[in-house]
Formats: structure tokens, sequence, C-alpha cells
């Protein structure tokens, strides 16, 4: 019976990862990039989420990352005469450092004025490429190494590293997650001071998650803007990329894994009601989502996946560590019911996750 | 002299830079919520001034600011009843901010559809150009009454604070919520009227920026982020800190300006960060 | 003349009940003390009295009017005053406005500022300092000050002892003969059984959340105490 259970996640994934190779055949061109949008926005949202529903980081500036591994990108490509997919590693390790010197002197400041000294940086970043010609300046440049790309294999090859990336930031948050770094950020999370008092290391748990989710976020903007084949300032470092992540994570639900999922399909449900089927135009979309990001964190701050897990029967990727049932410890174990850590982000409660 | 006169100016709009950060040090101070949508009630109160001037064209624009700070505070009153009193009381720190942050959204995307995304301009006529001298300098008068009106609304918000029933009030909720309950006192409505008054304030600040400055409905990021940067830098909480604070940023940006006339606010928030980088509890001393 | 009534009070904070079926009364101008060890559920009875717990059940009456599911603000009109644990006085405002804060509620009756000072001559000198730059005595004698300004019917002291040497408690005790020699009633919630007792007409024992003894201060057995106090 557990064999046959055991294998059923198995054959889905495998299912899935089947469809997603096929895809580019069997969809439109237009249909891809939809995907692929949506996509790099999952892991987006995936990093953001790991930094306010796992690290206790709320960053409203996040959208420099993706600026950065856009313009990485772009200029490496530029610069070495190579096609853009192969310099794409370039962009989340740029992240990576810049997001390390930046967790220095960022670390500093507490919740509310971590966020916005964040968004502070990405300006100042934003405002120092705008002003350097070398760098496009603010009209920003185009891709002409996009053309070492035969042109039939751009859309796929974008389609399938959005779809690696997402993929990867799901995954790999999850891995992160059950590892003891993972364990450490939800200690932290939940009470830091009870966390520092019993040896974890608070600064460290939270500057490997900041390093992550700007490598993530770097890579996300680089795919992302290659498939615009131009870039600029004022979109590379627009905080309506924040503000969309945010979104999908309040409304899909904080601290959980399945959340964002559940985010990002409501996301672009949403849009794509909005501005098609009602023909609104853009900002609309964005006034409708942001009053239901105001609902959700009034009367349902844990996000819409906590009510909808009830209804399918239980967790997709839970990190939830479950004690051990059997052996000595387990009989030395008290049972753990009606425990309750203090509260943590967002009203969230941890025993649920 | 230039350079002088530069300096000089920088400090007087550094006044007006205080006055959009105050109202937010207030609402820091008393009630512990970052309001993210202050920059976009700056914006929204000079779109207001743009109405009323159009209603009104005979008036000038300076008189309609008694007019628009009054429906600010009804605004902020509003905002504070119906949404942020919902969130004050959790624990969580970041559900005051991530509201908010989602009113900033709804409210700078309305504006765009009401208002349209063209920058816009209060015209303060004669006013604006005219420079008087003091000494060997020449200094816009339009500034000098900025300054002044600054120092007036700084000195009566301190004073309002310090020397009246409400701001004994206001100060003590500020330090114990909860037992400020105990003498009869409803927490709730003091904040209430707190963000009406900060609302109010940056109301001040958005109509005389609008003069000197085009805005358009993305204005309210920048002013939020200065409004941040001078709560920051003068050190949370206090408020003769933060006419300090946007001084610093004032001179800081205009001398910047000078010196590289594409950088916009770069050199502000470059002021900014290293400040944050050397003292993170602010420029000045923090109150207890 | 019952001035305090509680019947069979429950309180929760959240999920968690603190209190279980407690039943007490106060009489107008008496001195009742309630004493149990820490975590007994003293404070949190303080605490529903004055409104300050948001889950109650059971009935509570002040001067004749049920005041069980009312908010603090309300309570705060009717003449109950609450000296609370760990004083919580103002950091931001002075000895002086921390009082004048209490006198927000006032009730007609005896004590005003200059009665406060006269009470407690030391903070009339200090009136213009932060309640930081206090000592600890002093600080408890602000905050019994702030309640003694509304004219309460009823004081609640929760604690005035802690912390503090024997002489200044011995002080503070000494003002509270003086506060009932004004009319007032008091109800002491101490951890210092003896000197509870020793101020008190009636005493009341408190063990997690239960009443476990009831009865008149003087004749009370140090075995019968320790049984109720610690549950032995």
């Amino acid at each position: 019976m557990t064999a046959v259970r055991a294998s059923a996640p198995w054959s889905i994934a495998v299912l899935g990862v089947a469809a997603l190779v096929a895809a580019p055949w069997l969809i439109g061109e237009g249909a891809q990039r939809f995907l692929s949008e949506a996509m790099l926005m999952l892991a987006m949202a995936q990093m953001w989420n790991l930094l306010a529903g796992y690290a206790g980081l709320v960053s409203m500036g996040q959208q420099v990352f993706v600026g950065l591994g856009a313009y990485c990108l772009f200029f490496s490509s530029i610069w070495l005469k190579v096609a853009p997919f192969w310099v794409l590693p370039l962009a989340p390790l740029l992240c990576a450092v810049v997001a390390a010197i930046v967790a220095l002197f960022m670390f500093r400041l507490r919740e509310a004025y971590f966020a916005i000294g964040t968004w502070v940086f990405s300006e100042v970043v934003s405002l120092m490429i705008s002003k350097t010609e070398r760098l496009g300046g603010e009209r920003g440049v185009g891709l002409p190494t996009a053309r070492l790309v035969d042109p039939r294999w751009l859309e796929p090859l974008t389609f399938w590293t959005s779809a690696a990336i997402a993929l990867a930031s799901v995954f790999g948050t999850y891995a992160l997650l059950r590892s003891r770094v993972g364990l450490g950020l939800m200690t932290v999370r939940d009470n830091e001071v009870a966390a520092a008092s019993i040896g974890v290391d608070v600064w460290r748990n939270r500057f490997i998650a900041f390093v992550i989710a700007a490598a993530g976020c770097g890579i996300a903007g680089a795919v992302s803007f290659t498939a615009a084949l131009y870039v600029a300032p004022g979109f590379a470092f627009d905080p309506n990329w924040v503000v969309a992540m945010m979104i999908i994570v309040i409304i899909g639900g904080i601290g959980t894994l399945e959340g964002p999922i559940l985010g990002v399909i409501i996301y672009f449900a949403l849009r794509e009601a909005l501005t098609v089927v009602f023909g609104l135009s853009a900002g609309w979309y964005l006034i409708g989502l942001g009053t239901v990001a105001i609902a959700a964190i009034l009367f349902e701050p844990d996000g819409l996946w906590p009510l909808v897990r009830g209804r399918l029967g239980g967790d997709w990727l839970s990190v939830r560590r479950e004690p051990p049932t059997s052996g000595w410890i387990a009989a030395a174990t008290p049972a753990a019911e009606g425990v309750r850590s203090s509260p943590s982000g967002l009203g969230t409660t941890p025993s649920d996750r | 002299m230039i350079w002088v006169e530069t300096i000089v100016n920088g400090i007087l709009y550094g006044g007006l830079y205080g006055l959009l950060g105050v109202g937010l040090a207030l609402i820091v101070g008393v009630m512990r919520v970052v309001n993210l949508s202050h920059g976009e009630f700056i914006v929204l109160s000079a779109f207001l001034g743009v109405s009323l001037v159009g209603v009104f064209p005979w008036l000038h624009p300076l008189a309609l600011i008694l007019p628009v700070a009054v429906i600010a505070f009804g605004l902020g009153v509003a905002l504070q009843a119906v949404l942020i009193n919902r969130v004050v009381t959790r624990p969580d720190p970041f559900a005051g901010i991530l509201l908010t942050f989602g009113v900033a959204v709804v409210m700078r995307n309305l504006m765009v559809e009401i208002y349209g995304a063209d920058l816009r301009h209060l015209q303060a006529g004669q006013l604006a150009q005219a420079s008087t001298g003091v000494g060997a300098l020449h200094v816009g008068v339009l500034p000098l009454l900025i300054l002044a009106l600054s120092v007036a609304l700084f000195t009566a918000l301190q004073l309002l604070l310090t020397r009246t029933r409400f701001g004994r009030i206001v100060r003590a909720t500020a330090d114990h919520r909860d037992v400020v309950r105990l003498m009869g006192v409803n927490p709730g409505r003091v904040y209430n009227l707190v963000m009406g008054l900060s609302l109010a304030l940056a109301s001040v600040a958005g109509m005389l920026l609008a003069i000197r400055a085009s805005f358009s409905p993305y204005s309210g990021v920048e002013r939020l982020l200065v409004s941040f940067e001078v709560v920051v830098l003068g050190g949370l909480g206090t408020f003769w800190g933060a006419m300090l604070g946007g001084i610093a940023l004032g001179v800081a940006e205009l001398v910047g300006l000078r010196l590289d006339p594409n950088a916009g606010p770069l050199y502000a928030h470059l002021l900014f960060l290293v400040g944050v980088l050397l003292r993170p509890n602010g420029l000045f001393r923090v109150r207890t | 003349m019952t001035l305090l009534e509680v019947q069979a009070l429950d309180a929760f904070y959240g999920d968690f009940q603190a209190l279980f079926g407690v039943t007490l009364h106060v009489d107008a101008g008496e001195t009742v003390a309630l004493i149990g060890a820490n975590g007994a559920g003293k404070t949190t009875f303080l605490k529903s009295l004055v409104g300050l717990i948001d889950r109650r059940r059971g009935e509570i009456r002040f001067a004749g009017d049920p005041i069980t599911g009312e908010p603090a603000e309300r309570i705060s009109r009717l003449g109950m005053s609450l000296v609370p644990e760990g004083r919580l006085l103002f950091p931001s405002l002075t000895v002086e406005e921390n009082l004048l804060m209490g006198g927000l509620n006032r009730r007609p009756g005896a004590w005003n500022l200059a009665r406060v000072y006269e009470l407690f001559p030391i903070l009339r000198e200090r009136r213009r300092q932060s309640p930081n730059a206090l000592s600890g005595g002093q600080q408890h004698m602000v905050a019994i000050g702030r309640a003694l300004m509304s004219n309460p019917k009823l004081l609640l002291c929760d604690e005035i002892s802690l912390g503090l040497a024997p002489l200044v408690v011995d002080q503070i005790y000494e003002s509270l003969g003086r506060i009932r020699a004004e009319g007032a009633a008091i109800v002491l919630v101490e951890q210092d059984v003896k000197r509870a007792a020793g101020a008190a007409d009636r005493v009341y024992c408190l063990l997690k959340g239960r009443v476990t003894l009831h009865g008149p201060a003087r004749g009370l057995g140090l075995e019968q105490l320790s049984h109720a106090y610690f549950g032995t």
C-alpha cells in the first residue's frame, strides 16, 4: 500500500517535467511567453517569501537584484560577445556578492527600517546606472547578442530556463528549509531571542537567506529581461517588481511553500480577467490586487493557502518536522499538543506548518 | 559665493524636508508604525491643491494650504480608524507596513487613473521667482517663507506635545497603550487624531513642495523615501532631529546637484546610507 | 455595604485559562489582602477587574453595577483604580504629568495634586523629573499617587512592596493607612504574606487560579496558610 502511495508523487513529478519539456511544441509562442513570465514571477515570489516568511526580513528593495541580474546579463553578454544564455550564471553570482556586501550595513537596521533601507539602496543603484552612459544611461540598452541565438529556439529556451528557475526556487527553498540552516531560520522567525539563547546564529542564518534570495531574484530578472530584449533603469529597478512579489505572497500565504504558487495563480488570473476580459487599463488591476492584499492583511493574514489546504486534504510541500514515532525517544518526548510558540510574522501560527 | 548660496538654499529647502518627515516621525514615535502611504498622501495633497486651484482660480495656492490640510486631517483620521487601528495591536511588526504599502499601491494607481500620469506643477506666480538680498546673498523669498512656515509648524507641534493636555495624553499613549485605558483614554481615538495631524503636516509640505518642483502620481515614492530618511537620520522619535536631518539632506541634495546635475536625489540617498553605516541610531541624540 | 462582588470568575489569555471560578467580595472601606505565589493568578485577577482581560466569564459587580464585559475605558470612570505591577509609569512624562494623567477621570473627593504631594513630599521636589530618575520606592509612590488622583472608592495595589527595602515598604504601607482613613477600600496583592495579612481585614489566597483560602486576617495559622499558598 505504501509503495503505491509513495510512487504517486514521483509519477506526477515525471509527468510534470515531461509536460514542461514538450510544451514549446504543444503551445504557441504567446502562451509560452505568458507561462515564462508567470514562472519567473513564482521564483521571485518564493525568494521574497523566503525572506519575509522564513527569515523575518521584509525587503522592499528586492527589485535591485532583479535589475542587477538583468544588467549583469546584458553587459556580460554584450562585452564578451556571447549569446545571453551562456552568461546566465553570472547574474546570480553578482547579486550574491552585492547582497553579501549590502547585508553588512543593512542588517544594522531592524524591521521597517531594513525594509525601506533596502529600497533606498535600490534607488541609489538605479540613479547611478541612469547617470552612467557606458551602461546605457536613462534610456537603457537593447540586446544585440540575442541574434547569436537561433530565433526558433529563443522562446523555448526562455521557457525552459524559466521553468527550471521556478522549479529550483520551489524545491531549492524546500531543501534549504529542511536543512539545518532552514531549521535555524524557522526558530529565528518564531522567537528570535529564544533562538539566540540556544545558540542559533541569527545573523548568519539571515545572511544566507538574504544572499540566496538575491541570487534567485537576479537570475529571474536576467531571464525576464532577456525575453524582453531591452533593459532600462526605470523598468529594471521598478518597485512594482517587489509590489508584485509582496502581493503574491500575502494573498497566497506567507511562510508556506505552496502559498506563492497559489498567489501566482491568483495574481495572473486576476490580471488577465481585469485587462483582457474587462478591458481595463493596467492600473486597475494593480488597484484590484492592492485592495485584495489589504483585505488579506486585515482578515486573512496567513493568506489563502491555509484555507485551501483543508479542502485539498493536506500539504503538498510541508517543511514541518515530525517528532520521532518509534523507540525510547518517543517514549521520553511528551506529546506536543497545545504547544504554541510566541507570535511570529503576520499572524501565522508556526504549529500549522 | 555660489556655494554659500547653494548651501543656504539647501538649508531653506531642508526645512521643507524636515516638515515632510516630521509627520512620519510622529506616527513612528506614537504607534510604531511606518506609514508607507505617507508619500502618496503628500502627492494627493498636491493634486487636491491643483483641483482646488481649478475651482478657485482667483485664490493663490498658498491660501489653499489650510483647506487642503483640513481635508488631509480628515483622511488621516479615516485611514487610521478604518484600517490601521485594526493592525496596531497585533504583535507582528510588519502588518502595519504591509497594510500601508497596499494602501500606497492602490492610491498611486488610482491617482494615475483619475489625474493622469503627467507631471504637474502648482503655480505660485510672482512669489516663486522673487528673491531678496540678505547681506551679499540672493535668497529666494519663497524658500524663506517655506523655512519660516516649517519652523513655525515644528514649534507648534512641539508645544502641542509638551504643553497641552492632549500632548500629554499622546505621549502617555505612546508609552503604554494599555495603561492609559485605565485612565479613560481610548488609544484608538488618540491614534486617529495623531494620524490626522501627521497627514495634515504632510499635506502642507506636499503643497509647498509642489510649488517648488513638479510632481506626478509616481512622486510619492521619492517623497516617502525622503521622509523616511529624515526620520532615521534625525534619530527616531526626535522632532528637532528631524528638522536637522532634513536640512542635512537638503544641503546634500543641492550641493550634489551643483556638482552633478543629473544626480536627482542621489546624494541625499548616499548621505542616508553613510549615516546608517556610521550611526544606525541617527545622527542626533535619540529620545528615550 | 458590598462594594465589589465577584462571582465564579473565569479568565483566559487566548486559549489558556488563568482563573477558575474565583469568588470574592470587598466591602466599602475595608482592606482585603490577596496573596499567592508567582503565577497564581493575582495580577490576572486585578486586570480582569479593571477590564484589561479580553476573555472573561462570570459576574463582576462594582457598587451594584455589572461590569463583566465592559472595556477598561468605561470601567475607569466608576471609581476603581489600579496601581499596576511593575508600576508602569509613563517615562516620557514628568512625575507631575504622570500624576495629572491619573486625574483625567477625576471624581469628586479628597485627593488632588496638592494632597498627593502632602502624602509623598519627596515627589513635590522631583515633580519635573522623569520617573526614570527616581528610586524604586519613589516610583511606587508616583504609581500610588497616580491611582489616587481619580479619587477611587476602591484602590487595587499590585505588589507595591516588590523589590523595595523594608524601611521603604514601611513608608508605603504607612501611606496606605492614610489612604484608608479617607475612606477608600483597598485590595492588596502581595507575595509577602506577613505584610499583607498585617495590613488587611480579610485575606484570600490564590493557587493556580483558584481561591484556596478565605478568612479574617487575624487568626490565620501558619500551617493553614502554607497549605493554601503552596498547595502542599
